[in-house]
């Protein structure tokens, strides 16, 4: 042992602990704007802790789901009674009514293969979220098919809020980084729904 | 000589693998995951590789969970 091996050795038992200090100060500055977002989902996550509790927590799921839902169809029919006041006119009151309807529904289609795409590529959400989320959509769509093959135990009334709690934990996640995929995944709900509960339609989409 | 290169080697590896452990995206997808299975934790403060998609995470109020893939399943144990 010579005291330059000394020295050697000396400095590679050093070096991680001045590696870590210097890799310390970055790991902690993004903490501090991290543990905000965490807290998020955590707190929506922990909503399903008890397992069974989804039933619990059905009614406000239903109720933030119908809101967006009803609020579509009946925006075009407060507004088509509206416009047909000013002409007063029994026979163009029933024509005009009809032209705004088609353009209120035409942006709900949506392609559900694409959000699907978007939801695999975004980067919002990390791999093991993603396989993760994954997981409890294909136990969500084998209850689906088990209800399509006639067991009972679970009904559209069970689903439903299984549905929206899914969806509520995929919008928490997207919505702080991937807003804009956040919205048109709300804005599919219905679409989704469609699907799920038409055995014909999940059949092709599965 | 030889032992003096095998020592910074062993010092430069062990170094790389604290900041692979210590990715705010990796501890916030384990947060997330933790959350999505039901599980308290609040957020993961650390965590350690244990292997590929194998996890051990430290939550901020103390719970300890074992995170990995099995069968194509995010499996999340309390240790």
């Amino acid at each position: 042992m010579t005291p330059l091996l000394r020295v050697v050795i000396a400095v590679g038992a050093l070096l991680p602990a001045a590696c870590a200090l210097d890799s310390a100060p970055p790991a902690r500055a993004p903490m501090a704007t991290r543990p905000v977002e965490p807290a998020a989902p955590a707190s929506v996550a922990q909503a399903p802790a008890p397992g069974t509790p989804p039933a619990a927590k059905a009614p406000p799921p239903p109720q933030a789901s119908a809101v967006p839902a009803k609020p579509n169809p009946p925006a075009p029919a407060a507004a088509a009674p509206a416009k047909p006041r000013p002409p007063a006119s029994a026979a163009t009151a029933p024509a005009k009514p009809q032209a705004p309807a088609p353009l209120a529904s035409a942006p709900a289609p949506l392609d559900l293969q694409s959000l699907e795409k978007r939801l695999k590529d975004t980067s919002a959400i990390g791999v093991l979220t993603k396989l993760s989320l994954k997981n409890q959509v294909d136990d969500l769509i084998g209850r689906f098919r088990a209800y399509h093959q006639g067991a009972r135990p679970p009904t559209l009334t069970d689903l439903r809020p299984a549905f929206d709690l899914l969806l509520m934990k995929v919008l928490s996640l997207l919505q702080d980084h991937d807003p804009g995929l956040a919205r048109d995944i709300n804005a599919s709900r219905d679409a989704i729904w469609a699907v799920l509960t038409d055995p014909r339609k999940l059949a092709q989409f599965a | 000589m030889h032992r003096a290169v095998l020592v910074i080697a062993a010092a430069c590896l062990g170094a790389s693998a604290a900041l692979a452990a210590d990715d705010p995206k990796q501890r916030q997808d384990l947060t997330a995951v933790i959350a999505l299975q039901g599980k308290p934790c609040g957020e993961v403060v650390s965590y350690t590789v244990q292997g590929d998609n194998d996890f051990v995470a430290t939550c901020k109020d103390g719970n300890v969970y074992h995170v990995h893939v099995k069968d194509g399943r995010v499996v999340v144990e309390k240790k």
